[in-house]
């Protein structure tokens, strides 16, 4: 390949920058004429690339790699034109004692943004060390500097895949740590979760950040509402499906080469707040439903205890099965007992949901019983 | 005597303490610490097994794709099923090579690039074209404005940096371009699997659906552009960089004994019959042996378990309780580790319990010796080229295993097309049973045993009463990051760092260079 044709690095030309720009308007929430020129500006004003300090603790390094298959703005550009990636332990070049003399230097400075992949352990505490030092001292003295804290994947958000029961090392997420153990009752982290962190996702907050120098607004438990609004379910392609009562009996069956519905093989999109469906995963090239496999509710805290087993229909979401299509024309009080959306219950009292909809008797006539070609 | 201490060990997953003693200007003696402990097996334990492999995947954001496969084959395995569909085999394999061709990439531009190319040297090139141009102005924009990112604090103003300018800019340059080339293969998995890491598309009994012809078109179309990376970029720049560095083929040989479950299905689904075959090589003789993954032994005298929870028993047996945490000594001061220092158990092989290196370096050298006509080829002309015709010894080396992953990260390309043109003709011929469902009412033992980018994978586990009832996964840096077993006897990487040269104890690149050529 000859380097003249590498378009990721160096540089942006004008217009590309313009496209990233307007790009990263879309994710972070921004419309309207003056979008994209006050993203530009918000960039270019930068007279210092904003310093990051991204800490490992109990993770896989899964969220990391995924920031690496970020496209807009792609890696390179990302890191050492956009950023000043000055800390992160699988990207860096120095090590040891010289690692940590980067951190510091960072850290004591105060000016930079604080990104955690991992959870926090507590019982023991030395169940994650770095440099000799806990995640929980480290977490503890390196929040407090910040100008801000940003939790990428569910780890450092919820404590994720350690802290399923029974929790063998307390593992939690850095804001509850904070709250509960390190004497920061009033801590705020940015939640940014799913397993793992979505570049894109990492990339629109901390724009979100530099661009409003303030946090975007938060649910209750610390997510960002412009990313994390609404159910995978409500956006996903499939749903035309569901409300057809098309579904996927046995993976690999005529409903799996069809595209249908995932939710009787275990898909938990109903239950999970989560962008998914529109943003996608990997430069837009698919996200879990398109692989024809069920979400598995990610982005949803305790996910591995409250959502599992992974291929049992999603908990506290039921299709009406137990109604018979007479019974609903007498009045949606039932519907609502059993437990569904209030989208649901509206597309049921449009009568769109039942046109041959998901009433268990006849979604079994949907798709084929037997799978397994 | 020096005391040198490494903690972090960057540019790797994990996290990892590595102690040594340098003297005379060399490693007398080495420790490795894993830092992190999270206790997979332990929350493992009770869940359903058919949704176990989305728990396993987990352990590594890495390699995710071998630690599903290992999962699915423990369960089916368990429940009486050897074998998946031809359909499904080819799926996962095309999952399998996507998740090879970026992993080498990665770890050999990414992580180990900083190890011997001098970015800020850079600057000092001639350019030869105006894309190496631009690529420099780009190091001197960061240079100049104080801000050195992930580039300050290195050492590199260390000697043992070689390369002329003209090829740390080159070599930068592919940096830069290989962090888009692993976007291609993952992209691939992206639209088989629906995210990477952590895919959707594994199921205990095979896959969950046929992929459409499109999406093997663009697996194809993405995997021949990564191949083409590898041919025409990397293997070149293995062997533009290799005359510069051939001091790595004098140190950093390690235990001698190597071990791969292999990896990659043929049509039979034997495990010796695979891509890379499935072998183990002792005591630096160069034969081809039989290998079980039911004599993984573990010790723990010198981890943070109990005495005797490991005591040489089977994976399944050991399991990760009772935890018995221990201070490391400080970094500061004298003090060397001492008794319990270790997260990961140490884990040796048969009636002998050999310590076994895994990785590419053994997974060619078991492809070599298996008579694999790719191996075979690639290998004598490798050794041909640095004027060791006949030798494969001369591999077992930091320098051998530095280039074992090139090597194999082109045979991994050079073969990704073959599956899915192979699922192409299954789909034309009507064979497109991708799925069969288990009895997951059956009691049983089942292991996976398929390796990981980074080595030697297996996972076992116990099914009963349709659950977990035990689960144990012995990845690759439980092998080469072992600590010493109950007999003293060091781990892998422990040997391969005695010896190791140390030009200035204050900056260790030679400990890096051969810690980071096992890839933890
Ligand atoms: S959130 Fe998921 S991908 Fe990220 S570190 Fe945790 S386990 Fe790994
Ligand atoms: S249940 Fe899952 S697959 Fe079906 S529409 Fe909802 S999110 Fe999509």
């Amino acid at each position: 390949m000859e380097h003249e044709e590498m378009s990721l690095f160096p540089g942006l030309s004008r217009r590309d920058f313009l496209k990233t720009c307007g790009a990263l308007a879309g994710l972070i929430g921004l419309s309207g004429p003056m979008a994209v020129p006050k993203v530009a500006e918000a960039l270019e004003q930068l007279a210092k690339r904003p310093a990051v300090v991204w800490s490992l603790f109990q993770e896989c390094l899964g969220c990391s790699v995924n920031l690496l298959q970020s496209r807009k703005p792609a890696p390179a550009n990302l890191i050492l034109q956009q950023i000043s990636l000055n800390y992160h332990e699988a990207v860096m070049a120095a090590a040891g004692d010289q690692a940590e003399k980067s951190f510091n230097d960072t850290v004591n400075s105060g000016d930079f943004y604080y990104i955690v992949e991992g959870a926090i352990a507590t019982t023991p505490k030395e169940a994650i060390t770095i440099h000799g030092k806990t995640a929980a001292d480290i977490v503890t003295s390196t929040y407090k500097k910040a100008k801000a804290t940003i939790c990428i994947g569910s780890c450092s958000c919820y404590g994720n895949i350690q802290a399923a029961a029974p929790n063998p090392t307390g593992a939690k997420g850095v804001g509850d740590f904070l709250r509960q153990d390190a004497g920061i009752p009033d801590a705020v982290v940015i939640n940014s979760p799913r397993c793992p962190g979505n570049a894109d996702d990492t990339v629109a907050i901390l724009l979100y950040v530099l661009v409003n120098k303030k946090l975007p607004e938060l649910d209750s438990i610390g997510r960002p509402k412009f990313l994390f609004g609404v159910t995978v379910h409500d956006n996903c392609e499939r749903r035309g499906h569901f409300d057809n009562g098309e579904f996927v009996q046995v993976f690999g069956d005529e409903g799996s080469d069809k595209g249908w519905c995932l939710y009787k093989v275990g898909c938990k999109g109903p239950v999970t707040y989560a962008p998914c469906p529109k943003t996608r995963w990997n430069g837009q090239h698919g996200w879990p439903v398109t692989s024809g496999g069920p979400c598995i509710g990610c982005a949803e805290p305790d996910f591995w205890d409250k959502l599992t087993p992974f291929y049992d229909k999603a908990p506290g979401f039921h299709i009406p099965g137990d109604i018979t299509p007479a019974q609903i024309g007498v009045g949606l009080g039932a519907l609502t007992a059993v437990g569904i959306g209030a989208h649901f219950i509206g597309q049921a009292a449009t009568g769109r949901l039942f046109k041959g909809g998901p009433v268990e008797g006849k979604e079994e006539e949907a798709g084929p019983k037997e799978g397994g070609k | 005597m020096t005391k040198v201490v490494i903690d972090p060990i960057t540019r790797i997953e994990g996290h990892l303490r590595i102690t040594c003693v340098v003297e005379n200007g060399k490693v007398t003696d080495a420790w490795n610490t894993a830092t992190l402990f999270r206790g997979f097996e332990i929350f493992m334990k009770n869940r359903d097994p058919k949704g176990i492999w989305q728990f396993a995947q987990r352990i590594c954001g890495v390699c995710p794709t071998p630690h599903a496969f290992n999962s699915l084959k423990a369960v089916e395995t368990a429940l009486g099923v050897d074998k998946v569909s031809d359909s499904a085999r080819l799926v996962r394999n095309m999952m399998e090579a996507c998740q090879i061709g970026y992993d080498h990439i990665l770890w050999f531009y990414q992580l180990n690039g900083f190890d011997y190319v001098n970015v800020p040297d850079a600057l000092n090139a001639k350019a030869a074209t105006p894309g190496l141009k631009a690529v420099q102005d780009q190091v001197k924009a960061v240079v100049d404005s104080g801000q050195l990112g992930p580039f300050a604090n290195m050492y590199w103003d260390h000697p043992g940096y070689k390369l002329t300018p003209e090829l740390n800019l080159e070599v930068t340059a592919h940096y830069l371009q290989a962090l888009g080339v692993q976007q291609l293969a993952n992209d691939a998995a992206t639209m088989l699997g629906g995210r990477y890491p952590m895919i959707h598309n594994y199921v205990p009994g095979g896959v969950v659906q046929m992929p459409s012809i499109e999406t093997i078109e663009f697996y194809k179309s993405n995997m021949a552009q990564v191949k083409d990376f590898i041919d025409t970029v990397m293997v070149p720049d293995l062997l533009a960089v290799a005359p510069f560095y051939l001091d790595l083929a004098t140190y950093g040989q390690g235990v001698g004994n190597f071990l791969t479950w292999g990896v990659l299905d043929e049509k039979s689904q034997d495990p010796y019959d695979r891509l890379f075959p499935r072998g183990g090589i002792f005591d630096g003789k160069l034969e081809l042996q039989k290998v079980d993954p039911d004599q993984t032994r573990q010790f723990t005298k010198t981890s943070y378990y109990g005495d005797d929870v490991g005591a040489g028993k089977h994976p399944l047996d050991v399991g990760q309780e009772p935890i018995q945490f221990t201070q490391l000594p400080p970094i500061e001061g004298e003090g060397l580790p001492q008794g319990k220092y270790d997260w990961t158990q140490a884990t040796r092989y048969g009636d002998q319990n050999r310590p076994m290196e895994v990785g590419p370096l053994a997974q060619m050298l078991v492809a070599y010796l298996s008579g694999r006509p790719e191996a075979k080829t690639l290998v004598d002309s490798t050794l041909a080229a640095v004027g060791h015709a006949g030798d494969p010894m001369v591999l077992v080396s930091n320098l051998g295993r530095l280039a074992a992953r090139v090597l194999k990260a082109k045979i991994n390309a050079d073969n990704a097309l073959r599956w899915a043109d192979d699922l192409l003709a299954n789909i034309g011929g009507g064979d497109t049973t991708v799925y069969n469902e288990l009895d997951y009412s059956r009691d049983g033992t089942g292991k996976g045993g398929w390796d990981a980018p980074r080595g030697a994978l297996c996972h076992y586990t116990r099914i009963k009463d349709g659950k977990i009832d035990t689960y144990a996964a012995v990845p690759p840096s439980n092998w080469n990051l072992s600590p010493r077993d109950d007999s003293g006897k060091r781990g892998p990487v422990e040997e391969a760092l005695v010896g190791t040269p140390v030009v200035d104890p204050a900056k260790p690149l030679e400990i890096l260079r051969t810690v980071h050529t096992f890839d933890p």
